[in-house]
């Protein structure tokens, strides 16, 4: 067990290392994404055989080497645990990993090969991240690993790093990951001062349980892209679609809901942890969805379409139902990564990433088209399909704690969820396009894998009961009033949408939405942060360094001038003229001697 | 008895005696011996590094000659854990600076029996275990520079502002003679705290021995302590860049030549530190725990301060030199904890630190070298010609800004674990630090190598890292990522050290037992 899990994780650094290590490989183009995608292929066969072969319920499986020293002992181990939990995530991202990069020998085929070699290299090292965060043995690690996927997505992102809105949401995505950071760091510092041990299991309880879960919390904001923290996300679709589906849908971000369910002890001890959670998620499923309903570009309803799933596992995760939490995340990784490749082959093939420049896909894009609106419809949460029965779970774990706040904010996205979905299939595959064009074609290297992806977006559902067992948790699909309410909302937003992008009657409804609309796009948030970086940050950066420079260097210049002004002065004295230095002298003989007179006739009388 | 020690510290020193002997004229001949005598040294650093044992411990590779028996001053050399991983950070940085500086153009010779006379003394200060000869080494590391950056130096205008403009003008505020001043004067300034320093310790023990073996047995008053301890603190410091002192080392390694640049940032603000430690707190244990606050509010300050002050700079080299400022503040700070992982985390620091900024250094060489330009929002695009260049410049700032897998993490990350327990805020404060880096260094990586372009009307010359360049880039960047995946290769000797030194403090501290 632990020697495939080893493999798993080292496989694609193994990848990684040929790919930067040979520049003949990288600078060959496709052969360096072959090489990428078989190792991907082959920690996925391992990822599965690994996933079988974990008992539900068994004992976690860990081997560790010492890695950081204290006082002549290992304080920091580096190695994997098997179990349950670790099982099921890693082989749902070997798989999506796996998917995405076969996808990408055809979607990225046009590019310069060097760009190639330099893609999957980055993959590759993603997939290794991202599998030393997985197979983590405890927070220390997966910190480690957390940090590194990171910068994989900093360098996806700016794969077109010519391009100035890629370099530009690059950075930021890395600005904004990483400040949240600082809090998953300062929680792993506080752990090991409070408890100890960055083990999973190490709890505290009181204050510290809470300080620490919420201080993880904080960076799970960050990277699973939670309001306030998501303005990077939908800036993050600058890379390329491949990426998009692989790092800002199905795995990296939701890296975030997988961290929580893996602390969960901390979070058990801390109800107050457990009400923010709840609530963020459900807050970030209503604004992100409300702001998906009024996006042009179908990656960006896509991302903010992430954003808001992702509310709905860490809603799920702060209603107290980890098992909900990572059954969301398995489905929405299968049918959102599928959504991004299918819209990819879209944006293959009409060269544009707007909805009303598409039009029409359904017919000139069958394969893809069909393709996608499985994803739709297994995102909509219509019944049969997987997302029906994870998102429904999610909802009957609000309901249950009774977080009522947040299970009506979680239910209204769901109407929402069917609202911005419908617009998309409406206007992009069904409206008459804008000019006419013929069949287009999808390479079969990327149908394949996004069949396979389609396949487990329909039957996913089926997955709960065994993810349940391996997390030790229990799943049994039943019909409840709120799953019969979800599902009449999503119907109705569809429908709405529909009825407006569909119909001339229900266009007028556009015009009357539109002030709503200019301010959800107007990105007040955006503004937030852009005014308090120009106006806080640089301008407090800009008053430091001014001061070091003119100030506490001109106080040393000061000095300096002093005694270079001090020695000017003085000098003039040595005028070089023997005149002067008679009349020096002779001054200082009639001064000494008439002191020492002074002196000599008052010290007469004291001498005894 | 082999002198390993020996042999890294004198050989530079020899090779810049073959180097005085040779005609200017053969200046493939000047950069080979140049190189031979710094491979040398690094190759008895590893050998060394290599050999320490680390389960004995303590003091090893001992080598004593008396030299004024009546004094009590003596040749004595030998390294424990941090002096291990000091001489080979130093070996690392001055082999690699030979490298990075092999298309010099003017008098090569001079500049490399500088370099290597100033490479002889920060050997000999990690090496020293006699205060005496500590002393020579540390001047005859410092003066140098004074040559180093007024001959081979660069100048930029800085505009006269401010509530001192007056004094700007008659200075020459920018001009490298500037800088080569104001560094030789603020860092003797220093000295002089030093020596006055040594001297009260060395009457303030029994006055026969400046061995720091017996000094550190000697019982100092706490009085003495009290007051010895911040002249050491500020004379050191001022070479730690400690705040508000550390204003020579913008302007000084901003325009210092590139090889110069590296030794100086790389290795010789780690004499500073080195000397705080080990000299100041080593010695003067009750100094130290009454003035901990002190050091470690300035340390706060270094790190926060000196990180919003790169943020502000447009030229590269200064952003670079500030980014040093707020690193060496990390160092101060972890030594400011009186903690194990503080300490561990300041020697491990100042290793990777050494790297990663001999490294940017290096590579801000080569990319001034090219674009002949120093103003990042002037550049742009250059990754797509010099990729190579580009990479190592994304890996010294990863590891800049603690990116786990860089041996700059695997420092800050024992920093603010020390800190943490002695200062909650103090750790809070550093993690700041850390993400502001991460702004500006990235800034900077944005604005150089990605985006549009080049120009290559303006930047007509822009190439990749030629030849011998890549020796430098390769060996710095491989050491960050070595040491950032198994610090576990020095980080048990500098462990085992900082227990020996850090118990004198804090009283004994058990191996292995909790935290």
């Amino acid at each position: 067990m632990i020697p495939l899990a080893l493999f798993v994780v080292l496989g694609p650094v193994a990848g990684f290392l040929l790919l930067a290590g040979l520049p003949v490989l990288r600078r060959s183009g496709l052969a360096a994404g072959v090489v990428s995608s078989a190792v991907a292929l082959a920690t996925l066969v391992a990822a599965i055989v690994l996933l079988v072969g974990v008992e539900p319920g068994a004992a976690p499986v860990i081997a560790q080497i010492d890695w950081l020293p204290h006082q002549g002992e290992a304080f920091a181990r580096l190695g994997v645990r098997v179990d349950g939990t670790s099982a099921v995530m890693g082989a749902v991202v070997a798989l999506i990993a796996s998917a995405v990069q076969v996808y990408s020998l055809g979607y990225m085929a046009s590019e310069g090969r060097p760009s190639i070699g330099r893609y999957f290299a980055w993959q590759s090292l993603f997939l290794f991240s991202m599998q030393t965060l997985v197979f983590a043995p405890d927070l220390l690690q997966a910190f480690l690993g957390w940090e590194l996927v990171g910068l994989c997505s900093y360098l996806l992102i700016g794969f077109y790093y010519q391009k100035p809105s890629a370099a530009k949401a690059a950075v930021k995505a890395f600005w904004v990951t990483k400040f949240a950071d600082m809090g998953l760091l300062t929680g792993l510092v506080l752990m090991r001062w409070q408890v100890g041990s960055f083990a999973w299991e190490a709890v505290q309880p009181g204050w510290t349980a809470t300080a620490i879960a919420l201080l993880v919390f904080l960076g799970a904001m960050g990277k699973s892209a939670q309001f306030p923290l998501h303005v990077w996300l939908p800036d993050a679709m600058e890379g390329p679609t491949p990426v998009s589906a692989l790092l800002h849908a199905a795995t990296m971000v939701a890296a975030g809901v997988y961290l929580v369910v893996r602390t969960w002890p901390l979070f058990e001890a801390s109800g107050v942890a457990l009400h923010v959670v709840a609530w963020v998620g459900a807050i970030t499923v209503v604004v992100a969805g409300l702001t998906a309903m009024v996006q042009d570009d179908i990656k960006k309803v896509l991302a903010y379409s992430t954003c808001s799933q992702l509310g709905y596992m860490v809603a799920a995760l702060g209603a107290g139902s980890p098992v909900a939490g990572l059954f969301h995340l398995t489905n929405h990784a299968f049918f959102k990564a599928l959504l991004f490749l299918a819209a990819g082959a879209a944006i293959h093939a009409v060269h544009s990433n707007s909805i009303w420049e598409m039009g029409g896909l359904w017919r000139s894009l069958k394969g893809a088209s069909l393709l996608f609106l499985v994803g739709a419809a297994a995102l909509i949460g219509l019944p049969g399909f997987s997302g029906f029965f994870s998102k429904d779970f999610a909802l009957e774990a609000l309901a249950e704690s009774h977080l009522w706040g947040p299970f009506a904010l979680a239910l209204g996205g769901v109407a929402l969820t069917g609202f911005y979905v419908g617009r998309v299939v409406v206007v992009a595959f069904f409206r008459r396009p804008a000019k006419e064009r013929g069949r287009l074609h999808t390479p079969l290297v990327m149908t394949v894998p996004m069949t396979v992806l389609a396949v487990l977006a329909v039957v996913g559902g089926l997955l709960g009961g065994p993810i349940a067992g391996w997390l030790g948790g229990a799943y049994h699909f039943h019909v409840t009033p709120e799953g019969l309410t979800a599902t009449v909302l999503a119907l109705g937003g569809l429908g709405l949408a529909t009825w407006i992008y569909g119909y001339e009657g229900g266009r007028r409804l556009v015009v009357l939405a539109a002030p709503a609309g200019a301010f959800i796009r107007s990105g007040l948030l955006d503004r937030f942060y852009e005014t308090a970086w120009r106006q806080g940050l640089l301008v407090v950066a800009h008053a430091a360094g001014w001061f070091d420079r003119y100030v506490v260097d001109g106080v040393m210049n000061l000095v300096a001038w002093s005694v270079l002004e001090g020695s000017e002065r003085t000098r003039r004295i040595q005028t070089g003229r023997i005149p002067d230095y008679v009349l020096a002298v002779v001054v200082a003989f009639v001064v000494l001697a008439a002191w020492g007179a002074v002196s000599g006739m008052s010290g007469c009388g004291s001498t005894p | 008895m082999t002198a390993w020690l020996s042999l890294v510290v004198w050989a530079p020193f020899a090779a810049a005696l073959v180097l005085l002997l040779l005609p200017a004229r053969a200046s493939n001949a000047v950069r080979l011996v140049a190189v031979t005598g710094a491979g040398t040294s690094l190759a008895g650093a590893i050998a060394v590094a290599l050999s320490y044992d680390r389960a004995l411990g303590g003091v090893q590779f001992r080598e004593y000659q008396p030299l004024v028996p009546s004094l009590g001053i003596a040749y004595d050399l030998g390294v424990d854990g941090w002096g291990v991983c000091l001489i080979l950070l130093t070996g690392l940085i001055i082999f690699a600076g030979t490298w990075a500086t092999w298309t010099l153009k003017e008098r090569p010779k001079e500049y490399y029996i500088l370099l290597l006379a100033l490479v002889t003394g920060v050997f000999g200060v990690f090496s020293s275990l006699d205060l005496f000869l500590f002393f020579l080494f540390y001047e005859l590391a410092v003066l140098p520079m004074y040559l180093l950056i007024g001959i081979w130096g660069s100048s930029k205008a800085i505009p006269e502002q401010g509530p001192f403009a007056f004094a700007y003008r008659s200075l020459h505020v920018g001009r490298k003679e500037y800088a080569a001043m104001k560094l030789t004067l603020m860092l003797l300034l220093g000295s002089a705290l030093i020596l006055a320093g040594i001297l009260t310790l060395y009457w303030a023990g029994d006055g026969r021995s400046f061995s720091m073996e017996d000094l550190a047995k000697a019982s100092i008053s706490t009085s003495t302590q009290r007051w010895l301890f911040p002249a050491l603190w500020l004379g050191f410091g001022t070479l730690a860049g400690v705040f508000p002192f550390h204003t020579w080392s913008p302007d000084g390694h901003a325009s210092a030549p590139t090889a110069t640049s590296m030794l100086h940032a790389g290795v010789l603000m780690k004499l500073g530190a080195y000397g705080v430690i080990r000299v100041g707190m080593v010695l003067l244990p009750e100094g130290a725990q009454a003035w901990a606050w002190v050091v470690g509010v300035v340390a706060v300050i270094n790190v926060v301060y000196g990180a919003l002050s790169a943020m502000r700079q447009t030229d590269l080299k200064y952003i670079v030199a500030y980014s040093s400022v707020s690193h060496m503040g990390v160092v101060m700070l972890g030594a400011a904890t009186l903690t194990v992982d503080g300490w561990n985390g300041a020697v491990f620091q100042m290793f990777a630190h050494g790297i990663m900024t001999g490294l940017l250094f290096a590579l801000v060489g080569l990319v001034y070298e090219k674009a002949h330009d120093r103003e990042i929002f002037r550049m742009g695009g250059f990754g797509k010609v010099m990729p190579g260049i580009a990479v190592a410049f994304t890996l010294a700032a990863l590891s800049s800004l603690g990116m786990p897998g860089s041996s700059g993490f695997v420092a800050e990350f024992l920093v603010f674990l020390g800190a943490f327990r002695s200062h909650p805020w103090w750790a809070v404060a550093g993690i700041l630090g850390a993400w502001i880096t991460a702004v500006y260094v990235l800034r900077a990586v944005r604005a150089i190598f990605w985006g549009p372009g080049p120009d290559v009307d303006r930047f007509p010359g822009l190439s990749d890292a030629r030849g011998p360049e890549w020796v430098a880039l390769y060996l710095l960047g491989l050491c960050i990522a070595l040491f950032g995946l198994w610090p576990g290769l020095i980080l048990d000797a500098i462990d085992s050290t900082t227990l020996v030194h850090l118990g004198r403090i804090v009283g004994p501290i058990v191996a292995g037992g909790t935290p």
